[in-house]
């Protein structure tokens, strides 16, 4: 299963690479073939590696997260992303379910909320 | 224009708690908040990450930490980097997971922007938006650190 991490920030994007190394998460098979620090470089990496999950941030420059999971859905509408966002609002979340999403995890999280939501993702 | 009053920083002081918990599963000592006076100003260490807000809110919300407070949490999270880019990027991380979560409360229409961060010494802080910001100050392991808000209602 390749999975793609987006978010502005080095250090989330480094935590979510290792926190889906978790063995408990290890009968997903997931390879990280990608990670993009803003909407437009996950355009870009999608559409080289085709990725099957994403973890997307939303609070991004360039392109931000709402708009990268449009884009993202709309080219393949099997693509699976999680929403990674400290935006707690109920409404943004629905508007990024509403253009695509399929899951959302509020930051800040711990290890065993990121592997519990990559599961229910998956299945 | 009307004021954010003390009960609303309260969403600010549970979700700086909730981070620590969060991050390093240690409780953090989060202090009651007071107000800055030009003879009391915010405290402000060696980084400071800024989120600024627009929409129904203008005004900012800011979070300064020293390095070794910055350092620990790295660790705390695995982090195995320490660069100086590091540094201001958790900083800014901090900033925009606190200014987020208070969306929670404050809603879809306080727009946050993305983290500008910088390291001391801080050579333009933003011209204040409250004559007196809430200053809440943290103190997790034995290291202190600060989160001003600096923000009012517009709408």
């Amino acid at each position: 299963m390749k999975l793609m991490i987006v978010d502005d920030s080095g250090i989330i994007r480094n935590r979510i690479a290792r926190i889906v190394n978790h063995p408990d998460l290890s009968a997903l098979e997931i390879e990280i073939i990608g990670q993009a620090k803003n909407g437009k470089e996950a355009v870009d990496l999608f559409v080289k590696h085709h990725p099957d999950i994403v973890t997307m941030d939303l609070t991004m420059p360039e392109m931000d997260g709402v708009e990268c999971t449009k884009v993202l859905a709309y080219m393949n509408t099997k693509v699976r992303i999680l929403v990674v966002s400290a935006l707690s609002d109920k409404a943004t979340a629905l508007k990024a379910l509403k253009n695509g999403a399929s899951g959302f995890l509020y930051k800040p999280f711990n290890d065993e909320q990121l592997i519990s939501a990559i599961e229910s993702l998956v299945n | 224009m009307s004021k954010i009053n003390e009960t609303e920083i309260n969403v600010f002081i549970d979700a700086i708690a909730h981070y620590f918990n969060q991050i390093s599963n240690e409780i953090a000592i989060v202090k009651a908040a007071y107000l800055a006076s030009d003879a009391e100003p915010p405290p402000l260490y060696d980084y400071l990450g800024v989120i600024n807000l627009s929409g129904d809110f203008q005004g900012s919300i800011y979070f300064s930490a020293p390095r070794i407070l910055i350092r620990h949490l790295l660790i705390a999270m695995q982090e195995p980097n320490r660069t100086e880019q590091d540094f201001l990027d958790a900083v800014g991380e901090i900033a925009n997971t606190l200014a987020g979560n208070a969306r929670k409360y404050f809603g879809e229409f306080m727009n946050i922007s993305v983290p500008i961060t910088s390291a001391a010494p801080f050579a333009d802080i933003q011209q204040n938006t409250r004559t007196h910001p809430f200053v809440i100050m943290i103190k997790w392991r034995q290291y202190h650190a600060s989160l001003v808000i600096d923000m009012e209602r517009i709408h």
